[in-house]
């Protein structure tokens, strides 16, 4: 992946354009748009920020949730047998 | 007679009645963060949470733990997961000195403020807005970088390409920590 990487101070659009299309590419489908050949660089950095946080988001929602599930779990519950089994091998 | 044989093909999985167990175990090495490692990670910690934390403080320790075992899990290849394990050192650190701070303060209601202890890890502030020089500024890089350079860990320092590539692999990481995550919830409320 970074066979292309040029000298420091010098990196090319090309390399950049690249990478961000890459990028573009990760972000959920509905803000990818056909239209557009390249989508503005601000707007895609915006919505990279914003996915970025609702990814967070929902981190901090479910760890709230495994918290409450886990005070409620079942040790021998098949789900439990299945986990302690995967941690096993 | 050359009937060469490789190693027998593995056995197919046994048909599970939860979905996850296959999605686990069929996801390694699909995703660039192999599936495996990061629900291996993930599962020892909450393991290891469900006997000693006591209940208030365990959805922050959880939190704690799937972040760590992303980087864990992550190549450490990464700057932005060599900066998350650094900032879960550091925070270690902030913590016992903080508790011997708060031990010997017994009077004065004065807990360490959290400016001056992060100033002690200078230069490895990671998500705290920077204390020191602004990143270095590259031609054609937008404003809204510094935006991201908050977001991801260790974006501080980095050059705006390799800004780029970091993020890139750091969103892949998350998602794959959320769809591991969304997968255990369901395995544990579907009981």
């Amino acid at each position: 992946m970074s066979s292309r990487r040029s000298s420091r101070g010098n990196i090319s659009e090309d390399e950049i354009n690249e990478l961000i299309s890459k990028l573009q590419s990760l972000l959920p489908a509905s803000s990818r748009r056909r239209g557009s050949g390249q989508a503005s660089t601000t707007k895609l950095l915006k919505e990279t920020c914003s996915y970025i946080k609702s990814l967070h988001r929902e981190v901090d929602d479910l760890s709230d949730r495994l918290s409450d599930l886990m005070s409620t779990m079942d040790h021998n519950s098949p789900g439990a047998e299945i986990i302690r089994s995967i941690l096993r091998s | 007679m050359a009937a060469k044989r490789t190693a027998p093909p593995p056995p197919p999985p046994t048909p599970n009645p939860i979905p996850n167990r296959r999605a686990l175990a069929s996801g390694a090495g699909s995703a660039s963060p192999s599936k495996r490692m990061l629900a291996f990670h993930f599962l020892r910690a909450l393991s290891r949470i469900s006997s000693a934390t006591p209940v208030a403080c365990r959805t922050r320790t959880i939190r704690r733990a799937a972040y760590f075992s992303m980087a864990r899990a992550a190549s450490p290849r990464r700057s932005w997961s060599r900066a998350l394990l650094r900032q879960v050192r550091v925070r270690r650190a902030v913590r016992s000195r903080r508790a011997v701070l708060m031990r010997r303060r017994v009077v004065s209601a004065a807990p360490a403020p959290p400016l001056g202890v992060r100033s002690i890890s200078a230069g490895q502030i990671t998500s705290a807005p920077l204390a020191g020089a602004p990143p270095p500024r590259q031609a054609g890089e937008p404003a809204r970088a510094d935006a991201l350079r908050r977001l991801v860990p260790g974006g501080g320092e980095m050059e705006y390409c390799s800004l780029l590539e970091e993020t890139a692999d750091y969103v892949r990481c998350l998602r794959a920590q959320v769809q591991l995550m969304q997968g255990l919830v369901d395995l544990f409320s579907g009981q």
